[in-house]
């Protein structure tokens, strides 16, 4: 049998037509803004109310505190009586908070939809922040900040995320020991009383609902919550940075070197996001990177070596990143550089931008194919304030950056000259390697602090 | 019980091509995309000794080009089809997935169709992906607290090689691992005779099986791989150890127990018992440990599904200064408990709604629809299983937990693993 058609990679089929509709929304009185998207495939819902204040927005950094308190008794149930309530429909509900926003996250099988949504009213409107279950709540997370120092990963992030924004709030990533050893039940409930109003929320509903049923519910249950003042906050600017930077933080008996080579990006709405996202899919996303096909596949230092631009409100990161054994860290981070700057300095080809953007604009449909996936990509499209027609605008996007603009969002957001290098790895066995990346190195140790 | 919960059956065609090859079709049109799971009967429990972590390792090596795909062909073609995909490798099956844009079906049929048929097979490749390998077992191994406990429990609780051994292997074997080896263990296990492939998400029935036949038909059946003894004594291997582990912050200590293979009623009913025991903040030993004597900083367990004897463990990491044996104790008394009085009705109701929950979610996306699909055919030979094993779950009643829990769990016949905290200052 004649086997060529194997040379060559096959024509696609046809196109199957992708289109999401657009989701309903509206407000309540109170200024609560709903959005619903109705899927009845199957018999499933997902929930988030979503908030405009985060982790930045509390200089005492309680919030994470007092946001998994919310789930530790109400005036109805006690925490055990919570965890059973959810546990019995085989239901979820998490409460979490980043630096920019918190979110209450439920899902359920559709036909608990009442009773998830009594719930949700319940840890939102109820809690009571029991005095045993708090002095819990702060004992583990004191062991577990403990805990995190065990961590290279945890490590990397809070040192790099502390010399890129110097007196800014997103330097911090986790509370003090002592900022937890001093919340009081008092604290949180006026943390909570504060936070948690209507005009700064947003209830998004995904699933198998009937709209006009859930919106009549949604009112009858979240239409009494009373208006808060919003606080807006100025926060210290970023630092500039001035020069190239070596900073090691000495983990005795690492297996590997965590490598963290950055500096500050772009907010999710700058203008430049597209090309950073060209850019980035190119340097450094995913196994066909050049990041990954130098550092892994033709080097075999690492498991995986990647850069990535974080999504935040105010200023994010640019960080390249891998984990590579001791002997190869000075190489490897000598492949990191010739990368950066090859990017920089040269325009990248045809074939890599047309690879690069037809995989962001063809992978969208697999985003969204689950209720999750798509409940995701609406609640970022609204905390980030995207504008509304981002979803149809974002195929003509990706596909209006240049090649010039890979190089000039290259140039403006990867300054090799001023970077940030991290290392957590064993200093005895990788210094002599690396310290010739920077004049003035400095050492912490796990615990935090400055050695030299 | 919960109202009745009515599911659509997931649509399920079936044949095999002359070669052998199992294929599954589920043609579902919700979402313009399409996933493509291609299963081997192979795993590291196919491993010989002196090999540990071989069928790893060649899991790389079928992502480094074949007769007319480059190295890096693979990821390159997928991406610039705006799709995802991995392989994966456990003591049971290796595994290679992609998601596509619909339009893309015969893209994933071509490239899994090419290294099945023709994998191309060099020595610099073999030595790139050790290295890429022995970095893998160092991230997410070596350099992790507790990074190495799980399978130093599974080589206590397990005395057969081909059960014990881990499925990520030692440096030394994988350096030992030769150019032969790769092209052996390709013959012999990458057959279409022993392998699933399953199409799952958005095409035309006929089109796929004329696709399908089009890309696998001529791949050649080779000899059945040589069957394997995964057979056990009732006894674990050892029942205590202690490992001195140089990242841990804490102590820790796992308790494994050697139990029936997957799909037998004790087995599931020992899962349940799990669920029960420590799956969640309403679980039984959460309230207990976590809650209650507040000893306990996390708590975990899982059942490890298996075509022979499996497994099943708890594990927990104490907050210091904190007695280990008392803590372990309260484990062993929950269990004494199940064995003696049974689940409560309260419990049941909760698991069957657990159960039903995570059957919906596992549909959602092609990809689960055709990994589990690709699962129950190569280990079942029966992909129609993917929409009644949950049947056989919901039938396991309030005494089968308890008969299951007093005979498999409630014994000495279990290994303990210790994890100590070694200071490096």
């Amino acid at each position: 049998m004649n086997e060529d058609f194997r040379k060559q990679p096959p024509l696609k089929l046809a196109e199957r037509p992708f289109s999401i509709s657009k989701p309903f929304e509206t407000h309540l009185e109170n200024g609560l803004k709903i959005i619903i998207f109705e899927d009845s495939k199957l018999p499933l819902v997902s929930y988030r109310l979503a908030f405009r204040f985060g982790e930045i927005d509390d200089n005492n950094r309680q919030l994470s505190i007092m946001t998994s308190m919310m789930k530790e008794g109400t005036e109805k149930f006690s925490s055990k009586q919570l965890a059973d309530e959810t546990d019995k429909y085989g239901a979820s509900i998490s409460i979490g908070s980043s630096s920019d926003d918190t979110i209450i996250a439920a899902s359920s099988l559709s036909i608990y939809q009442s009773e998830m949504l009594d719930l949700i009213a319940e840890v939102l409107f109820k809690p009571n922040f029991p005095e045993d279950e708090l002095e819990l709540k702060k004992q583990n997370s004191i062991e577990g900040l403990k805990f995190n120092r065990s961590d290279a990963g945890f490590l990397a992030d809070e040192r790099f995320s502390k010399i890129v924004y110097g007196e800014h709030p997103y330097s911090i990533t986790s509370p003090t020991v002592s900022q937890l050893e001093n919340i009081t039940r008092e604290d949180l409930i006026a943390l909570h009383t504060e936070k948690f109003i209507p005009n700064i929320a947003t209830f998004l509903v995904v699933g198998d609902v009937n709209k006009d049923e859930l919106l009549a519910e949604l009112k009858a249950k979240f239409g009494d919550w009373k208006q808060g003042s919003v606080v807006s906050k100025d926060f210290t600017s970023v630092p500039q940075r001035t020069k190239k930077t070596l900073t090691i933080v000495d983990r005795a008996d690492s297996a590997q070197s965590n490598i963290v080579i950055g500096n500050l990006g772009i907010k999710r709405t700058d203008e430049d996001y597209f090309s950073c996202l060209v850019m980035n899919q190119i340097l450094g996303s995913g196994a066909t990177s050049r990041l990954f096909m130098n550092i892994r596949e033709d080097k075999g230092y690492t498991y995986g070596a990647y850069s990535s631009f974080d999504k935040r409100k105010l200023t994010g990161t640019f960080e390249a990143t891998a984990e590579v054994r001791n002997e190869v860290t000075g190489a490897a981070m000598t492949e990191f550089f010739y990368e950066l700057n090859k990017i920089r300095d040269e325009n990248v080809s045809e074939d890599d931008i047309n690879l690069a953007k037809s995989y962001l604009t063809g992978v969208f449909p697999l985003r969204v194919e689950t209720l999750e996936g798509l409940m995701g990509q609406l609640v970022s499209q609204e905390l980030f304030d995207l504008p509304k027609d981002y979803l149809e605008t974002y195929r003509e996007n990706i596909e209006a950056v240049t090649i010039e603009d890979v190089k000039r969002v290259a140039q403006k957001y990867i300054d090799v000259e001023k970077i940030a290098i991290v290392v957590v790895g064993d200093k005895k066995d990788i210094l002599s390697q690396i310290e010739s990346f920077a004049e003035n190195i400095e050492t912490f140790d796990v615990e935090g602090n400055l050695i030299s | 019980m919960s109202t009745k919960l009515n599911i659509a059956p997931i649509k399920i065609e079936k044949f095999t091509l002359e070669n052998g090859l199992r294929v599954v079709l589920n043609d579902d049109n919700s979402s313009p995309v399409v996933s493509v799971a291609v299963y081997y009967d192979v795993g590291s429990r196919n491993e010989r000794k002196g090999r540990d972590g071989f069928a790893h390792l060649f899991e790389h090596m079928m992502f480094q080009g074949s007769e007319n795909i480059p190295k890096a062909g693979h990821f390159q073609h997928i991406s610039r089809a705006g799709g995802t995909m991995n392989g994966t490798t456990a003591s049971q099956r290796t595994n290679y997935y992609e998601t596509l844009p619909a339009s893309q079906l015969p893209l994933a049929l071509w490239l899994e169709s090419d290294r099945m048929k023709s994998l191309n097979i060099s020595q610099e490749n073999l030595e790139n992906q050790r290295a890429v390998v022995i970095e893998e077992k160092r991230q997410r191994y070596d350099n992790q607290p507790y990074g190495q406990v799980f399978d130093l429990l599974t080589e206590m609780v397990f005395v057969n090689f081909a059960n014990s051994h881990s499925t990520i292997g030692s440096v030394e074997d994988l350096n030992a691992a030769t150019l032969d080896d790769v092209s052996d263990f390709f013959r012999v296990y990458y057959a279409p005779n022993n392998a699933v492939l399953t199409v799952s998400g958005s095409f035309e029935i006929d089109l796929a099986k004329e696709l399908i036949e089009k890309y696998f038909a001529s791949i050649p059946r080779q000899p059945m791989p040589p069957e394997i003894d995964v057979s056990e004594p009732t006894e674990v291997a050892l029942k205590h150890r202690i490992w001195e582990d140089k990242l841990a912050p804490l102590p820790a200590f796992l308790i494994g127990w050697k139990i029936p293979p997957r799909r037998t009623k004790e087995f599931n009913a020992l899962y349940l018992a799990g669920k029960l025991l420590y799956d969640g903040e309403s679980s039984r030993l959460f309230q207990k440990l976590v809650k209650g004597e507040e000893s306990v900083l996390q708590l975990f367990g899982f059942t490890d599904e298996r075509r022979g004897p499996s497994m099943a463990t708890i594990g927990a990491i104490p907050k210091p200064e904190q007695d280990v044996k008392q803590i372990r104790q309260v484990i062993f008394d929950e269990i004494e408990n199940i064995s003696n009085n049974g689940v409560s009705l309260e419990e049941m109701y909760k698991l069957q709604n657990q159960l039903r929950n995570d059957e919906v979610r596992s549909r959602q996306s092609s990809l689960g629809r055709a990994r589990q699909l690709a699962e129950f055919t190569l280990y079942d030979n029966e992909p129609e299983l993917a929409n009644t094993e949950i049947e056989n779950y919901l039938s396991i009643t309030a005494e089968d937990i308890r008969l299951a829990v007093n005979k498999y769990l409630k014994t000495d016949n279990r290994s303990e693993l210790d994890v100590i905290p070694v200071s490096k200052k």
